[in-house]
């Protein structure tokens, strides 16, 4: 069930959400699955840490739907400072426009919610991967 | 002259020519401003004109105006007799003058009784419209002259007819003025007035300028004996042929509603007595066998019938009819004037009915007016829906209504509601109350109390199980001033009306539910997201606890957090929709003691992911002294909502990052609490503010508009007031105003009170509150 990077490292996922219970529970649910998780209750934060380099995750776990910085708008800024982090945007709103929006930031995976884990695990996985750009 | 030539010129297309004419005077058409104006001054003109007719017709620019629009200026033809008919009655008169006062002239000094001429001359003029009277003026000098000319000089006629005109004209004037048109003779004033112009004024212009004419054409060498008869025969007609005929033509239409038999037997009954009474008595053989005295009063009681049942119309011409008797008698010299000389006779004879006509044409005047109170009354009270019945101070039914008596009269009334004129209401009601019927129990002190004069006024609602339904009704006494006291009592049906309110009531619940289902749907976004928040939360933690549960050992204390926080976000989800619920069930609406951070927190809630989603921070500032308000939660929770979109929307212009969104909340006064949304959006433009309440008002893309119209109303109808006005800075707010909940025994029974009212929320709850189902409204006799 585990999985693990061919290094053999487990794989880390930051994870950006306003609400403290959903941050909370999603960081449960990663490391039941094997991932580490470090949580960040705002996009704000995730940048501060970003730049101070003292986060090291290989995955971006994101809420669309923040006060102050929505998840587009980290997303956009990430992309602006050059950052290729993968990210996987997860909403309550399944909007196709929506959807369109996120993919066309360069979001890699946009979940809905509830997630399931194997989902959750899946789309990670698929974020990860190598691609070919 | 101006006539002629205008004619012609029209004729020979000169009339293209006066239209230029007319263009240049009043400007580019016809129509032009100058023309109202122009049109009103001369419509005052004719008015206040009335012989001065003659400058209207010699110019033919308003000749040819007139042809256009005679009929609008003349509203009076539609109250006036016809042309033709007012020729016909006055031609002949003047025709036959000589000959009709032969019948009723003195022999032996030539003085006429009475002067035809003059009463149908002016009563023709005083019945037809102004434009009209030319016509006689102009027709009756030329008969005159017909008839008279050259048998009698020249001058002599042109004087005489001066007399005639001058007499009849000044006569009409007057009588027009004080009496209006078509005349109406029925107050005393009237018929002072009357007396005045047709009696007195007028019989002295015609006399004046007829004895001057006598003395010119040395007829007669004194000047006031002719006079005096001049004027004694006129003044005579304008008090009995005069009256008789102008009434007569006045009244012609009601003649065509004189159907009833009994009214047209007694006017023959009255006929015969008047001839058994004043006719035969002055004419033959019958007159010298009595005591003068007696024949003098042998017609006044038959006067007096006609006057009393026929009016001064009836009065007069029974008048006219004893007159001419006299006169008759006198010229045969048999009656009560056959005697004595016959100047002597004549004075004696006009004396006679002068000093008759007024007392009977007063006692005309004051029946017909006390006639015309009654038939108001009458109809006034029949015009009422209301049941009425007036009551004197013991309790006698003095009089009711149609309306009473038909529900007197009508099946399933309780006997003592079946009170007719001349039974006693008080004693039926006291019956009624003794022998156990609840209602005239109730209504039994009350009806005492204002008969007693404790109290002014009495009000009692109640309902009626009758012909099958519930009826409600309401039942008021009030006293009125009257020698002996009595009451009025008025019973009004309040079922339609009640019937109204409730699905009026009912009406307004399903809008305000609806006002509030669209706010919801505005929010139907956000709303789920506020729901999917806790559950995706429980579906994480879940899947977490599945996977944690699979490890040998269990992590048991990560375990138990995990599922702290499913009943924690359980919870939350159940609150969410709890909120939802409330706000979209269709209830009643309940007042009740509401606590306004309590309210605030449930709303921002509700509204939570709404203003992150539009980049709004709201904060509240709750004053610490702030009282708990007496409203009903879910409709001050829609109220809070609409105006937190509204102010989200008005903010939703601007680009800046920084939307603050305050709601504010203190004391107003000792008992009032004042709410306050104040956004820091773009304002209200200064010509929206007026318009801002108004339903449909919407300067949205979305939405009905009903959101602040339905606020507003809500707040109303929680007998608070809302208003809007722009912040000094930048933005709005709008404000409303509510009650403090009152104390706890007070609440309770305020709460018992809206019960037992139809409508839980009345326009103004301090009403409803003194409100219960029987009230009782009392003015003590200061």
């Amino acid at each position: 069930m585990n999985l693990e990077r061919p290094q053999g490292q487990r794989i880390s996922v930051a994870i950006v959400d306003d609400e403290h219970s959903v941050r909370v529970s999603l960081r449960r649910l990663c490391e039941a699955l094997g991932l580490d998780a470090t949580v960040y209750a705002s996009g704000r934060d995730f940048l501060n840490a970003l730049q101070n380099g003292a986060t090291r995750a290989d995955c971006l776990l994101l809420d669309a739907h923040m006060p102050h910085m929505t998840g587009l708008e980290l997303q956009n800024s990430l992309v602006e400072s050059g950052s290729r982090l993968p990210t996987v945007v997860y909403t309550a709103d399944d909007a196709p426009e929506a959807q369109a929006r996120y993919v066309a930031a360069g979001v890699r995976e946009y979940l809905r919610k509830p997630i399931g884990g194997e989902e959750l695990l899946a789309a990670i996985e698929r974020a990860i991967a190598p691609r070919g750009d | 002259m101006g006539l002629k030539s205008y004619g012609d010129s029209a004729e020979s297309g000169g009339k293209v020519a006066g239209h230029a004419r007319l263009r240049r005077l009043w400007g580019s058409d016809g129509h032009d401003s100058l023309w109202p104006a122009f049109s009103r001054r001369l419509e005052q003109y004719i008015r206040d004109e009335p012989a001065g007719l003659s400058p209207l017709v010699a110019n033919p620019y308003l000749r040819h105006w007139m042809s256009k629009t005679r009929i609008d200026v003349y509203s009076d033809d539609a109250r006036s007799i016809p042309l033709s008919m007012g020729l016909l009655l006055y031609v002949p008169t003047v025709l036959l003058a000589n000959q009709l006062g032969l019948l009723l002239r003195y022999p032996e000094n030539g003085s006429s009784g009475l002067f035809l001429p003059y009463a149908v001359l002016t009563a023709v003029l005083v019945v037809s419209a102004r434009r009209y009277w030319i016509w006689y003026l102009l027709t009756g000098v030329a008969a005159h002259i017909l008839v008279h000319w050259p048998q009698w000089s020249l001058t002599w006629v042109l004087v005489a007819n001066a007399a005639n005109v001058a007499r009849a004209v000044t006569a009409a004037v007057l009588i027009r003025r004080f009496l209006g048109f078509p005349p109406r003779l029925d107050s005393i004033r009237a018929l002072g007035l009357y007396i005045l112009a047709a009696a007195l004024l007028a019989p002295a212009v015609g006399a004046s300028i007829g004895a001057t004419n006598v003395l010119l054409h040395h007829v007669e060498p004194t000047y006031w004996p002719t006079w005096s008869a001049w004027f004694m025969s006129n003044a005579l007609t304008g008090l009995t042929l005069l009256p008789a005929l102008m009434l007569l033509l006045a009244n012609r239409d009601a003649w065509s509603r004189w159907r009833g038999h009994e009214r047209i037997a007694e006017a023959i009954v009255l006929a015969l007595a008047l001839i058994l009474s004043a006719i035969l008595p002055h004419v033959g053989s019958i007159g010298a066998a009595l005591p003068p005295g007696i024949l003098f009063y042998s017609p006044v009681p038959v006067l007096i019938w006609a006057a009393l049942r026929f009016g001064a119309g009836g009065a007069t011409a029974a008048l006219t009819a004893v007159t001419f008797a006299a006169v008759w008698g006198a010229f045969g010299h048999t009656g009560p004037f056959g005697s004595a000389s016959p100047d002597e006779r004549l004075l004696v004879l006009q004396l006679f009915v002068l000093l008759t006509a007024v007392p009977i044409l007063c006692i005309a005047v004051t029946s017909s007016a006390k006639h015309a109170v009654v038939q108001l009354h009458r109809a006034l009270l029949a015009s009422l829906h209301d049941h009425i019945a007036i009551i004197d101070g013991r309790g006698v039914v003095l009089e009711v209504n149609q309306a009473w008596r038909r529900f007197a009269e009508s099946p399933d009334v309780p006997p003592y509601k079946r009170v007719l004129t001349g039974e006693n209401y008080l004693d039926a009601l006291t019956l009624a109350a003794e022998s156990g019927d609840a209602g005239a129990a109730r209504v039994l002190p009350g009806v005492r109390s204002v008969l007693n004069r404790v109290r002014n006024r009495f009000e009692v609602e109640y309902d009626l199980d009758r012909l099958g339904r519930q009826e409600r009704y309401q039942l008021s006494v009030e006293a009125f001033e009257r020698a002996d006291g009595g009451v009025i009592l008025r019973r009004t049906d309040l079922t339609a009306r009640r019937q109204a309110q409730l699905e009026f009531e009912e009406q307004r619940r399903v809008l305000t539910h609806l006002a509030r289902v669209s706010v919801l749907g505005q929010l139907s976004g956000a709303l789920a997201h506020e729901l999917n928040q806790p559950l995706a939360s429980i579906a994480s933690n879940a899947q977490a606890a599945q996977i944690l549960l699979k490890k040998r050992p269990p992590d048991l204390r990560e375990l138990d957090a995990i599922l702290y926080d499913i009943v924690t976000d359980d919870a939350r989800a159940a609150r969410v929709i709890r909120g939802l619920v409330a706000l979209l069930r269709r209830g009643e609406a309940r007042l009740q003691a509401t606590d306004a951070t309590e309210l605030l927190n449930g709303v921002l809630e509700l509204a939570r992911t709404e203003l992150i989603t539009r980049k709004v921070t709201a904060t509240t500032s709750v004053a610490p002294d702030v009282p708990r308000v007496f409203a009903d939660r879910v409709q001050l929770q829609q109220v809070l909502l609409n105006l937190i979109l509204n102010a989200c929307e008005a903010m939703n212009g601007d680009g800046s990052g920084d939307r603050r969104l305050e709601l504010i909340v203190g004391r107003e006064s000792r008992n009032t609490v004042r709410f306050s949304v104040r956004d820091d959006g773009s304002g209200i433009p200064p010509h929206q503010m007026e318009r801002l309440f108004e339903p449909f008002f919407t300067t949205k893309a979305e939405g009905m508009g009903l959101g602040l119209s339905m606020s507003r109303t809500i707040i109303a109808a929680h007998g608070g007031r809302m208003w809007a006005e722009n912040n000094a800075h930048r933005g709005a707010t709008v404000h409303f105003i509510l009650t403090v909940a009152p104390a706890a025994e007070r609440e309770s029974e305020i709460a018992r009170d809206i019960a037992t009212e139809v409508a839980p929320l009345h326009a103004d709850i301090h009403v409803s509150q003194e409100a219960v189902a029987m009230s009782v409204t009392s003015t003590t006799n200061a």
